[in-house]
C-alpha cells in the first residue's frame, strides 16, 4: 500500500491518510489482519507530522477499520464496519449526495451516471479479485 | 477548560536594531506538541524573535514565554527545556564531530546515546572527523544531532535547511520526524523559521506568515489550504463582466480566468458557474503558494 499525499486537495492531511486506507482495504489492497505501516516510517516516507498520522490511525480505529494490538501495531479489522446500518446508510448518503451535485454540475445525466456507478462497482471488483488471485498464487 | 500552558508566548514583541525596527507588535502561541511555521523573506524578523526567545536578545517592548516562564529571569530553565539549531552553526573547528558531541552532551541533563548513533549513522558522519573539515549541510547535520539528543520539549530551527542540497534538506526533515518526534505524543514541541515552506509543508500545524516585523497571517495549514485556492475558468466567448472583488487576484488571458482566493473560493465558484464555462476546475494552494500569494497581494 503506497500512499500519496496532495497538498493541493484541499483536504486536511490525517483525512487524506484515512481515505486513503479506507480505499486500500475497499479495494483488497489491504486485506483483513494485514499490518498497517507503523507510524514513524509512515510519517518519515510522507515527510508529514507523526502527529498527524496518529491523527489519522486513531481516527480510523475510531471508525471501526483498524485495530491496535499493544505492542504489535496496527491492522486491518476481520470485521470491518462495527457501524449500524442507519449510521453506515447515512454516512454513504453524504458522499453520494456529493457525486450527484458534482455530476450536475458537470451536466452528467442521470442515467450516464448511474452506468458510470455500475462501471466503478465492476471496476472494484475486478480489482478485488485480482488482489485475491495474487494470494492465492 | 484549562488549556495548557502554551510552549511559546509572545506578546507584543518589538525589537529594533538602533533606528532599524526588526519587529514589531508580533504576537503569537504556541500550543505544546505543535510543529509551528515562522515563515518570511530573508530579513523579515524571524531570527531576531528567535534570539528573544533565547535570551540572546532583550524584548523592548512586549514579553515572550517559554512554557510559561521568562528566559531573562529564568535562562537555565528555559535552555533546559529546548534545544536550537541556528542558521549559522558554528562549532570548535579543531575538535572531533565525537569530541564536540560529547563537549555539548556535558551541558546536558539527559543525553540520549542511542539516537545519537542511529543519526550518525543515518548521516554517514565519521566521528574522527575535525568538524573544521566538514561541509556545510554535515555541519547542520552535527547541530540537528546536538539539539535532538538531549530530548528537550521545544526544539527550535531557524532557517535550518537554508544553503542545504536538496537530499540533505530531506534528510534534514526525515531526521526531525523521526528522532525528534519520538516520544509520547503531543509532548514535542517545533517552532521552525524557514523560507523555505515547501519541504517542511507536511510537518507544519499552524504558522504565521511575518513580513517586515509585522505578523501577517496566522493560521492553522490545513484551514489555510482549504481557505486559499486558485481557481481556473474557461469561457466559450471571451468572460462575461462577473463580480470578481472578492478575490485577492484575477489573471485573464483570452477565454481564460485565473483567480487566487481566501475563503470566497465556494461563492465565486458558484458565480462562474451561473455563466456556463466550458472549463471549470480548483486546487488548493500550498502554503509556499499561500506565502507568495500574501505577500504580492
Amino acid at each position: 500500500m503506497i500512499l500519496q499525499i496532495n497538498f493541493k486537495s484541499g483536504m486536511p492531511i490525517y483525512l487524506q491518510i484515512v481515505d486513503q486506507i479506507k480505499a486500500a482495504a475497499a479495494s483488497g489492497a489491504l486485506q483483513p489482519g494485514e499490518a498497517l505501516p507503523s507510524i514513524r516510517p509512515l510519517a518519515e516516507e510522507l515527510r508529514v507530522n507523526r502527529n498527524t498520522v496518529a491523527k489519522a490511525y486513531s481516527e480510523l480505529e475510531s471508525l471501526g477499520v483498524i485495530e491496535t494490538l499493544p505492542g504489535r501495531g496496527c491492522f486491518l479489522k476481520e470485521n470491518q464496519s462495527t457501524l449500524r446500518k442507519e449510521v453506515r446508510r447515512k454516512l454513504l448518503i453524504e458522499e453520494v449526495d456529493q457525486a450527484i451535485v458534482q455530476a450536475h454540475h458537470l451536466q452528467v445525466p442521470r442515467d450516464e451516471f448511474l452506468k458510470l456507478i455500475q462501471e466503478r462497482l465492476d471496476a472494484l471488483d475486478d480489482k478485488r479479485r485480482a488482489h485475491q488471485d495474487h494470494k492465492e498464487d | 477548560m484549562n488549556s495548557p500552558t502554551p510552549a511559546i508566548q509572545i506578546e507584543n514583541l518589538t525589537y529594533a536594531y538602533g533606528r532599524a525596527e526588526a519587529v514589531h507588535d508580533l504576537s503569537l502561541s504556541v500550543q505544546p506538541g505543535r510543529c509551528y511555521g515562522l515563515f518570511g523573506r530573508n530579513g523579515a524578523g524571524k531570527t531576531t524573535t528567535m534570539k528573544c526567545l533565547l535570551n540572546l536578545l532583550r524584548p523592548q517592548r512586549g514579553q515572550v514565554r517559554v512554557f510559561g516562564l521568562d528566559p531573562a529571569k529564568h535562562e537555565v530553565a528555559v535552555k533546559r527545556s529546548l534545544s536550537y539549531v541556528p542558521d549559522q552553526v558554528a562549532f570548535y573547528p579543531w575538535m572531533s564531530v565525537r569530541e564536540t558531541l560529547d563537549y555539548l552532551a556535558s551541558f546536558r541533563a539527559n543525553w540520549n546515546r542511542m539516537i545519537e548513533q542511529e543519526l550518525l549513522e543515518r548521516f554517514q558522519l565519521d566521528p574522527a572527523q575535525r568538524t573544521g573539515n566538514l561541509s556545510k549541510g554535515q555541519r547542520t547535520q552535527v547541530a540537528l544531532i546536538a539539539a535532538v539528543c538531549p530530548e528537550t520539549d521545544l526544539l527550535v530551527l531557524d532557517e535550518p535547511t537554508s544553503g542545504l542540497d536538496p537530499i540533505v534538506r530531506r534528510e534534514f526533515i526525515e531526521a526531525v520526524i523521526g528522532a525528534y518526534q519520538q516520544g509520547i505524543p503531543g509532548h514535542r514541541t517545533i517552532l521552525v523559521s524557514t523560507h523555505l515552506i515547501a519541504e517542511f509543508e507536511g510537518l507544519i500545524d499552524e504558522f504565521t506568515l511575518i513580513d517586515r516585523g509585522r505578523a501577517v497571517l496566522t493560521l492553522d495549514a490545513d484551514l489555510a489550504r482549504e481557505r486559499f485556492q486558485k481557481i481556473r475558468a474557461r469561457f466559450a466567448q471571451s468572460p462575461p463582466e462577473i463580480d470578481l472583488q472578492a478575490a485577492l487576484r484575477v489573471r485573464r488571458d483570452g477565454r481564460e480566468l485565473e483567480l487566487i482566493v481566501n475563503g470566497a473560493g465556494p461563492e465565486l465558484m458558484e458565480r462562474l458557474r451561473q455563466h456556463n464555462p466550458e472549463a471549470l476546475s480548483t486546487e488548493s494552494l500550498t502554503l509556499e503558494e499561500i506565502f507568495v500569494a500574501t505577500l504580492k497581494a
